[in-house]
């Protein structure tokens, strides 16, 4: 069976000056739920962006789904209609990923772009509206909507292409509880359904929750762990290394307590 | 929902001698500018004669109205249709009052600035009716700028009335359901949609100073802060500008825009355009047969 991604020494410069990763070798098979943690500006981010043919290697290789992914390639139509048919990614900000008129217009834009006929347009998007509860925002315009509706339709729009991979990028961010729940549950039924999913953050619970490999970038954007979140959460000494979770020191009375502490939002 | 600067924008601190700081006169106005647009969507969105009918029907309004007040020659039917635009905002839950005072103060100013000139001896000779020399005004040349100014009130009125009964969203739907590219509505959507985020953007800026500050700050200082986040804006606007188009990409697009427009027009709406022109029409004969040139 094909590998979704194989990354060969895969690296991304901004610029001569602005390293994000470096010499990154990575295999996602088919149906795993991947993590990818790292600090702030580690390269979680670009790694995304490269899995969905939206920045390029400036070194290394990358191929998805045995063929090279280059700009290139993406040039061809045929390629390129099937990679996007077949990836869908929700970005970190909502808000970038939601441009069109109306909720309903987001939801369709997707298909549209495939080529598929109107009807099939519009069962699609009455279908995932459904399934993400989000009938009654259909006429709304997407900048009208609270953060977490802005989630949910930013997700609901990469779903109406029925992609069979998913990339994520930071997806509990700006959720509430329940949000987060719900999308962990989401995960949870793509995980069923067989389909692959990387999820870049840095919420070491909801990774370990909903993936079932960890990989961890330094801040010298390399790979530095490649492990079941078991593993890889075992790992305290490196956790600390890489900047995913600090020391904390607090205390009860006159015992003073010293242990890891790790975060589940951004760094201001 | 109102933007919280639209609640405390009179409750912040005075500069010397009570004058608002720039900083925060611009931040008012931001924040006013962001409540008007979310209050029309819910005047849109509310019920009224106007709200009623068919976007892409209320469209086809304007122009039907425009071509009619631009042909009408008599000053007493033009007045007519502006106290119609006035009838039909009372008819859709417009305050009157608010409409006149946006529309007079807006287009109503404008086109008297314009056509002052011709009201004078200097471009239109005739009987004075007051004598300032050369600048005097004559009747026939008050008469010009009369018609004149009649005719912007009115057109503009029905434009204006149009837009605050019509939800964004659908007016851009109406546009796209009456062949204007999907690229341009999609353009103008997302023009909008950039507007407001930089808006709220500029409002926590100014929330989050507002927060830090013990006192207005110099002119001075204030015009600096608003310069420089007027720059801010700017790059955050260009970034953000590349984003989007990456999450474009991302979803397959390849340079047009398809949308599925889904309107459908009623009997009410046929009725109301079948009216609209039966009027246009008695209104043009009224015009030459009872107010001949």
């Amino acid at each position: 069976m094909t590998a979704e991604f194989v990354l060969s020494g895969a690296g991304h410069s901004y610029g001569p000056a602005i390293r994000a990763l470096d010499g990154i070798d990575l295999t996602v098979e088919a149906g795993e739920h991947v993590a990818v943690v790292g600090a702030n500006g580690s390269g979680k981010s670009t790694l995304l962006k490269m899995l969905d043919g939206l920045a390029f290697c400036t070194s290394g290789t990358i191929t998805a789904a045995g063929r090279p992914l280059t700009e290139e390639a993406l040039e061809d139509p045929a390629f390129r209609r099937e990679f996007r048919s077949r990836v869908g990614f929700v970005f970190q900000d909502a808000d970038v990923q939601l441009f069109c008129n109306t909720v309903f217009d987001e939801l369709a834009f997707g298909p549209l772009q495939l080529g598929l006929d109107h009807e099939d347009v519009r069962s699609r998007v009455a279908e995932v509206a459904a399934s993400l509860r989000i009938e009654r925002l259909l006429d709304r315009a997407p900048y009208t909507l609270s953060g977490g509706e802005k989630k949910r339709v930013a997700i609901a729009s990469v779903l109406t292409m029925r992609p069979q991979v998913l990339l994520m990028d930071e997806p509990t961010n700006a959720l509430d509880p329940r949000s987060q729940v719900w999308l962990l549950d989401v995960l949870d039924e793509w995980k069923r359904a067989g389909r692959t999913v990387v999820i870049a953050t840095h919420d070491l619970s909801a990774a370990a929750e909903s993936c079932d490999r960890m990989i961890v970038l330094s801040e010298e954007h390399r790979v530095v762990a490649d492990g079941t979140p078991e593993e890889v959460l075992a790992q305290r000494d490196l956790l600390l290394g890489v900047n995913l979770i600090h020391q904390h020191s607090h205390r009860h009375g006159a015992d003073r307590h010293v242990h890891p502490h790790a975060h589940e939002h951004e760094h201001a | 929902m109102i933007p919280a600067l639209a609640h405390i924008a009179d409750a912040s601190p005075r500069g010397r001698g009570g004058v608002r700081s720039l900083a925060r006169r611009t931040a008012d106005a931001i924040g006013h500018a962001v409540a008007e647009v979310l209050e029309n969507d819910e005047l849109a969105g509310g019920p009224g004669l106007m709200q009623a009918l068919d976007p892409r029907v209320k469209l086809a309004s304007i122009l039907v109205f425009a071509v009619t007040a631009s042909f009408v020659h008599s000053l007493p039917v033009l007045v007519v249709l502006v106290l119609a635009t006035m009838g039909l905002a009372a008819a859709s839950g417009v305050s009157v009052v608010s409409f006149s005072v946006k529309v007079w103060s807006s287009a109503g100013l404008f086109a008297l600035l314009a056509c002052a000139p011709s009201a004078t001896a200097w471009i239109t000779p005739g009987p004075v009716l007051i004598p300032l020399g050369p600048l005097s005004i004559t009747a026939p040349g008050l008469l010009i700028a009369a018609r004149l100014v009649a005719r912007v009130i009115a057109g503009a009125g029905f434009g204006l009335l149009v837009i605050w009964t019509t939800r964004w969203t659908d007016l851009l739907r109406a546009l796209s359901a009456l062949g204007v590219p999907d690229l341009v509505v999609a353009t103008l959507a997302m023009t909008q949609k950039q507007i407001m985020s930089l808006l709220r953007t500029v409002e926590n800026m100014h929330l989050a100073r507002e927060s830090r500050m013990l006192s207005t700050g110099s002119a001075r200082e204030n015009r600096g802060w608003v310069v420089d986040r007027m720059a801010f804006v700017a790059r955050r606007s260009m970034k953000t500008a590349d984003d989007v188009y990456d999450a474009m990409l991302a979803r397959g697009f390849s340079g047009s825009m398809p949308s599925l427009v889904d309107l459908r027009a009623t009997a009410r709406d046929w009725a109301w355009m079948a009216a609209g022109v039966a009027t246009s029409v008695l209104v043009l004969g009224i015009d030459r047969t009872v107010f001949p040139t």
